[in-house]
């Protein structure tokens, strides 16, 4: 690899990972836009038209507060526990397939940090290591809202592990790959004579559905943040810390959350294929330009994105909490049972499927 | 390595921008501490004792159930990943394989339910 290679590689992950850290200040208004628009009430508006500068006056705001590191918490742990939960937020995004690719002074590069062959696997793996900045940032904290905080957060997390990783399990066995490039490469086209995008979702209905309970748990969202329950935990596992480390646990939330939706995407909604219209046609559209291409599947996968996230501040909004009994009794007790009938059922009708 | 270098880098920028982000807030923040700035956060009241305390049990038996059900749940990726090409052949040994395997899980949820495991009350 080239010196100018090597440096259009780092400056296109560097790009990717910023496209992702931007959901956070995007997020933070429109999080508090919409449950104005839901509760019937203005939301921000002052900095800004309809407030739109509001997430930049929130970062400034947290970088010039008083950062203190209390006299009774646990000082290493304390202070590495955000940098342990962000880490496994910005790991994560590596396997997300962007768009198809780019031609750079006639050298192509794939709009995707690295095309890994276990790109599902690295995901569920990377992704389950965001318990220990939490757990950490709980018991370094010395506070018992906060070690309360911090037990539940990881008991749900690795419970609500499992159900995560089958109905992922019913993805790759429907696909056949563990890449999630090559997914997105076979959603292209139609079924059933042009009726339906060729998605995932027609395929894995139960399986979708599955997923997107468990990343709502698994990203620590209402209806399941139960680690940071303002009315009995105070804040959860982060009651102790402030300023921008305090931020920090929530850019790995929204991160995490961006990456979710980005995977629900290219598993089950196509990745960046416009419904009915096919790469080669839009190609040809676009004066067989494959830059211009690659742009147009960035927007298209980024509108999907946010239409995920979209619907994650709808939900927060509109539903109440689980108790915590009711959270670990729908993980074992319904999750985990459906997703495995859910791999039953695809497996035999793959079998029928093939047999035909 | 040209897969796994970019998330090397990737690291790197993540890790890094965690620390800059530190640095800047304690550089920029102002420094007041005072007592109760750094004391335990509580509603008014002193805290007794260490916040370490004992904590339920339940929460073992949960990871100690995730560690089970986990590494039986790893086994179905290698064999999703060639079960469409298995099949293909006409041959119905995986479906079959699996459908024993998962006869065995759920035989052990349906224990771990009739125990009572996980009701957390």
């Amino acid at each position: 690899m080239s010196a100018v290679e090597f440096s259009i590689n780092t400056l296109k992950i560097f790009l990717l990972w910023f496209s992702i850290v931007n959901v956070v200040p995007v997020m933070l208004w429109v999080e508090r836009r919409a449950a104005g628009l839901i509760q019937d009430r203005p939301g921000p508006n002052r900095v800004g038209p309809f407030g739109l500068f509001q997430a930049i006056a929130d970062v400034i705001k947290f970088f010039w507060k008083m950062d203190p590191v209390p006299k009774h918490v646990n000082r290493f742990l304390f202070l590495i526990a955000p940098i342990l939960s962000l880490i496994p937020a910005s790991l994560t995004l590596a396997a997300l397939p962007f768009a198809d690719k780019m031609v750079i002074w006639g050298r192509e590069y794939q709009l995707q940090v690295s095309d890994l062959h276990v790109g599902i696997l690295y995901m569920l793996a990377i992704g389950s290591l965001g318990a220990y900045g939490i757990l950490f940032g709980g018991w370094a904290s010395n506070n018992k809202y906060s070690l309360l905080g911090a037990l539940r957060a990881s008991a749900q997390m690795i419970s609500y592990e499992i159900p995560l990783g089958l109905a992922a399990c019913g993805a790759v066995l429907f696909f056949g790959t563990f890449s999630l490039r090559g997914m997105v490469f076979m959603q292209d086209g139609t079924l059933f004579g042009g009726l339906l995008p060729k998605w995932g979702i027609f395929f894995q209905p139960l399986g979708f559905l599955i997923f997107f309970i468990t990343s709502l748990a698994e990203t620590n969202r209402v209806p399941f943040d139960l680690p940071e329950t303002e009315g009995e935990l105070v804040a959860g596992f982060h009651t102790e810390y402030g300023s921008m480390k305090f931020a920090m646990f929530m850019m790995a939330e929204y991160m995490n959350l961006a990456t979710m939706s980005g995977l629900m995407t290219a598993m089950y909604f196509g990745g960046w294929h416009i419904p009915y219209v096919s790469d080669a046609t839009l190609l040809s559209w676009l004066g067989g330009s494959v830059n211009l291409l690659a742009i147009v599947q960035l927007g298209v996968f980024f509108f999907k994105l946010y239409t995920f996230l979209l619907i994650y501040v709808w939900i927060r909004w509109t539903l109440p909490r689980f108790r915590f009994d009711q959270l670990m009794r729908v993980a074992w007790k319904n999750l985990i049972p459906l997703s495995m009938i859910n791999l039953i059922v695809t497996a035999i009708l793959l079998y029928f499927w093939e047999m035909r | 390595m040209d897969l796994y270098l970019p998330i090397a880098i990737l690291f790197i920028i993540g890790a890094g921008a965690g620390l800059v982000i530190i640095g800047l807030s304690s550089i920029l923040g102002p420094r007041n501490p005072q007592a109760t700035k750094l004391s335990v956060y509580e509603c008014g009241v002193t805290p007794e004792g260490s916040a370490r305390i004992p904590f339920k049990s339940r929460f073992y038996l949960i990871a100690v159930l995730f560690l089970l059900f986990d590494v039986e749940a790893v086994f179905f990726f290698p064999w999703a990943l060639v079960y469409r090409e298995s099949v293909r052949t006409g041959d119905a040994g995986l479906l079959f394989a699996m459908l024993i395997y998962m006869g065995f899980i759920a035989l052990g949820l349906v224990y771990i339910f009739r125990k009572n495991v996980l009701e957390l009350d």
